[in-house]
């Protein structure tokens, strides 16, 4: 980076300027730090690089240096005595170096903070800054850039997603020898509205069947969409909040368009928060549906004993890797045990697990971007230690953000464990109805009643 | 030859796909523990450079086993590290955008 | 009363302005309004936030830094107690009134231990490379003049017990310590508002939005599992 343009640094300041004026978080959580530095070994970078620069509190500090420097009178007039920096060419190269290539936004270092100075919510404000400025790195990018264009983030044609399902479907009536068994595509009216990570079609698609198996034993009335059914939301790790608003409300408005009561996030941590969390504060309107995780949608079938789940169909000693968007930041820490544990005969924790667990490394937006590649496995190390340490086989997660770091972890460090999502797990524990007998619910009513969504070109081509 | 003769990412994929030939894919392979390329090893990436060639991107996995025969959970075992990771690499593909 | 009084009174005045203007900045701006459907229960978060979330067991920047975080804690109970003592030693000019020399030896005691603890915590901001590497004078000088303002505590306390009142200057040595006294006091209250002491509100404020925050996504208070 030569140098920062005037209208760059105006825009990021303007940015800066709109977001303390708009609550009072922004301002606390930049004047809270007194940088004691008893983050550093709270952070997944720090302990793997031992590096100062990835003091979770320096990372709180370059945005702050910029805060005390253009907007306090004691960091304009007397600068060097308290820290306030000029956010020029050096600074930004600084904070990409660091807000985007040394920072998971786990919010370990939050919770374990001594003052409770919210780092990856500055670390987001800081990525605004430079997403305004036009410095999101160009891997990141991409991936949002394919989202908006294309609907997903893999830019996977409609065609090749629909031929995948039906595929999916083929094997799913083969497995359950109900030729009523079926993964409905863009029917309307439908109780959920079902999501999904687009790896899942393009490269994994064994999750969509066992997530379908799961619907198929709730006779659930469900369908997907044909063309937005990408659960996943760079937006909200590229920093640009017009992008984040844009995918999110292609599951907002496609929620609308097939008329379903509730949307269900696919296992995907970010995706989730993206649009559970964020997502009406970024279309800043309340969502008029329902909206649930795929994971607390299963904790619920089990617990109303909508599914029946044999534990003992899973034998392997399994442990569970908690994504930081889904229980640090999302509060589900006793759901996933709950489901993961009615489906496993044999379960250890990591330690540390829950609330204190360590990001997988792949967060952050850290999976997009191939330019902090070599730094994200020598993160993983950290799980791969603890996964190491539970001798367990089976490492589950809900989000397949983390199952892919996971893979590439299990290769890296030579862990010999099998990555799965919990739709998985729960569909190898089901306990399947017998398909002779019929169970009454609309779900199945209306699979009848429905042509094979592939020839309906009305729906599959939208 | 030695992989760092070639120009590749930060996750080392190829940045330059022109050059790649079948001695860069056993390279690559044998970097993600693949001792020896068997036919079929050579069948999926065969598939993936084609359709990297005819479309500009990576197939969907189920082009892969359609074009190949091969079973989904073969693709797996042959390439470790998955379809994206693990065989686009090896054919040459600069990395697929999104969570892989 | 002596005129380095008046002016930390002053100062006092000046601080405690900006503190207040800061604190009612935040209340007017708010916490963010949140559209998303709460999961949890904000006040429980905060009320946690404060409390259980506060423990040493629960967080790692107290229970894998014991020595810091213990002399950490002492060094702001010392604080606090200096900013007590002050207003105290004003009250005792105005009333020509004293401190009894029991609790003047418990009150210089207790801020020797914990100004003891301020200079351990400074040495280590000298001494660790990574420390250092992310401090600038705020963070040197703000320890400093809060360590200084405790030791001129103690000076007062072990001179000005029952044996004198304050506003009797009965020697220049201890007029001098009095200057001494009240123009640290002075230093502290105009840096406050505009180093990182100012953490005395924010401090507050961070725990209110963490706590609502995790209040809000039912990760706070901890389920147990």
């Amino acid at each position: 980076m030569d140098t920062i343009t005037k209208e760059q640094r105006k825009a990021a300041l303007d940015l800066m300027k709109a977001n303390l004026a708009s609550d009072s978080k922004f301002q606390t959580h930049l004047n809270a730090c007194v940088r004691c530095g008893l983050c550093a070994t709270s952070c997944m970078y720090y302990i793997a690089f031992k590096d100062p620069k990835y003091i979770p509190g320096r990372k709180v500090n370059l945005v702050s240096s910029i805060y005390r420097r253009y907007f306090t009178p004691e960091g304009k007039y007397f600068p060097s005595l308290f820290n306030a920096r000029n956010l020029d060419a050096e600074m930004a190269e600084e904070m990409v170096d660091c807000l985007f290539g040394g920072c998971t936004m786990c919010g370990r270092c939050v919770k374990h903070c001594s003052i409770g100075v919210d780092v990856s919510y500055i670390v987001k404000k800081g990525r605004e800054m430079l997403a305004v400025m036009g410095l999101v790195p160009k891997t990141l990018q991409a991936t949002v850039d394919a989202a908006i264009n294309t609907g997903n983030n893999m830019a996977i044609p409609t065609e090749e997603f629909v031929d995948t399902i039906k595929w999916m479907e083929e094997e799913l009536q083969d497995e359950m020898g109900d030729p009523k068994a079926n993964i409905p595509l863009d029917e309307t009216n439908r109780h959920i509205i079902y999501t999904l990570n687009p790896r899942e079609p393009k490269f994994f698609p064994l999750s969509i069947s066992a997530m379908a198996k799961v619907f198929y034993a709730a006779g659930e009335s469900w369908t997907l969409s044909s063309k937005y059914y990408d659960v996943t939301n760079y937006g909200f790790f590229n920093g640009n909040n017009e992008e984040a608003a844009k995918i999110a409300g292609y599951l907002y408005d496609e929620t609308h368009r097939l008329k379903a009561d509730k949307l269900v996030l696919g296992e995907c941590g970010h995706g989730s928060r993206a649009s559970r969390w964020e997502g009406p504060n970024l279309l800043k309107k309340a969502y008029d549906f329902e909206m649930t995780t795929a994971l607390e949608l299963m904790a619920e079938y089990i617990r109303t004993g909508r599914i029946k789940v044999d534990k003992t169909k899973n034998q392997t000693l399994c442990t569970l890797h908690d994504p930081c968007n889904l229980v640090r930041n999302g509060g589900l820490l006793e759901e996933m045990r709950f489901v993961v544990k009615s489906c496993v005969a044999n379960f250890v924790e990591m330690t540390p697990h829950g609330n204190d667990n360590f990001c997988c490394g792949g967060g952050g937006g850290q999976l997009a971007m191939s330019e902090y590649n070599e730094r994200r496995l020598k993160i993983g190390g950290i799980k791969a230690d603890q996964i190491k340490a539970t001798g367990a086989k089976i490492v589950i997660t809900p989000c397949h953000n983390c199952v892919d770091q996971l893979m590439q972890i299990n290769h890296t460090y030579k862990l010999g464990v099998t990555i799965k999502t919990v739709a998985e797990i729960v569909a190898d524990a089901l306990v399947l109805p017998d398909p002779a007998s019929p169970h009454d619910n609309p779900a199945d009513t209306a699979a009848e009643t429905v042509a094979d969504p592939l020839h309906t070109d009305s729906n599959s081509s939208k | 030859m030695d992989i760092k003769d070639f120009e590749v990412d930060g996750d080392g994929f190829l940045t330059k796909p022109e050059l790649w030939n079948e001695e860069v894919a056993k390279m690559f392979a044998k970097s993600d523990g693949i001792e020896e390329m068997t036919p079929k090893h050579w069948a999926v990436v065969n598939i993936i450079r084609k359709n990297f060639e005819e479309k500009g991107n990576a197939p969907m996995v189920r082009t892969i086993c359609q074009e190949t025969g091969l079973k989904l959970r073969e693709i797996y075992e042959l390439f470790p590290l998955g379809p994206a990771r693990g065989a686009c690499r090896v054919a040459g593909l600069p990395k697929p955008d999104g969570c892989v | 009363m002596i005129i380095s009084a008046w002016i930390s009174i002053a100062a006092l005045i000046w601080c405690i302005a900006f503190l207040v203007s800061y604190l009612i900045g935040l209340i007017r701006k708010g916490a963010p309004k949140d559209l998303s459907e709460r999961s949890g229960n904000t006040v429980k978060g905060i009320i946690y936030s404060n409390t259980g979330a506060m423990l040493p067991a629960a967080k790692e920047s107290a229970y894998m830094h014991l020595p810091t975080y213990t002399a950490g804690m002492i060094f702001h109970i010392g604080n606090f107690l200096s900013l007590l003592m002050f207003v105290w030693i004003i009250v005792c000019c105005c009333c020509n009134i004293s401190t009894p020399a029991v609790l003047a030896l418990i009150l210089a005691a207790l801020l020797t231990v914990s100004s003891l603890c301020g200079i351990f915590i400074l040495i280590k901001r000298f001494v660790n490379v990574n420390l250092r590497s992310i401090s600038c004078f705020d963070d040197f000088f703000s320890n400093i003049i809060c360590t200084l303002f405790q030791i001129a505590g103690i000076c007062i306390m072990l001179s000005f017990s029952n044996i004198c009142t304050y506003t009797d200057a009965c020697s220049a040595d201890r007029l001098c310590l009095m200057n001494f006294y009240f123009i640290v006091a002075a230093i502290l209250f105009i840096w406050m508002p505009l180093g990182k002491i100012k953490h005395l509100i924010y401090y507050f404020a961070a725990r209110y939005h963490l706590g609502f925050f995790y209040g809000w996504r039912n990760t706070w208070p901890p389920k147990h599992i």
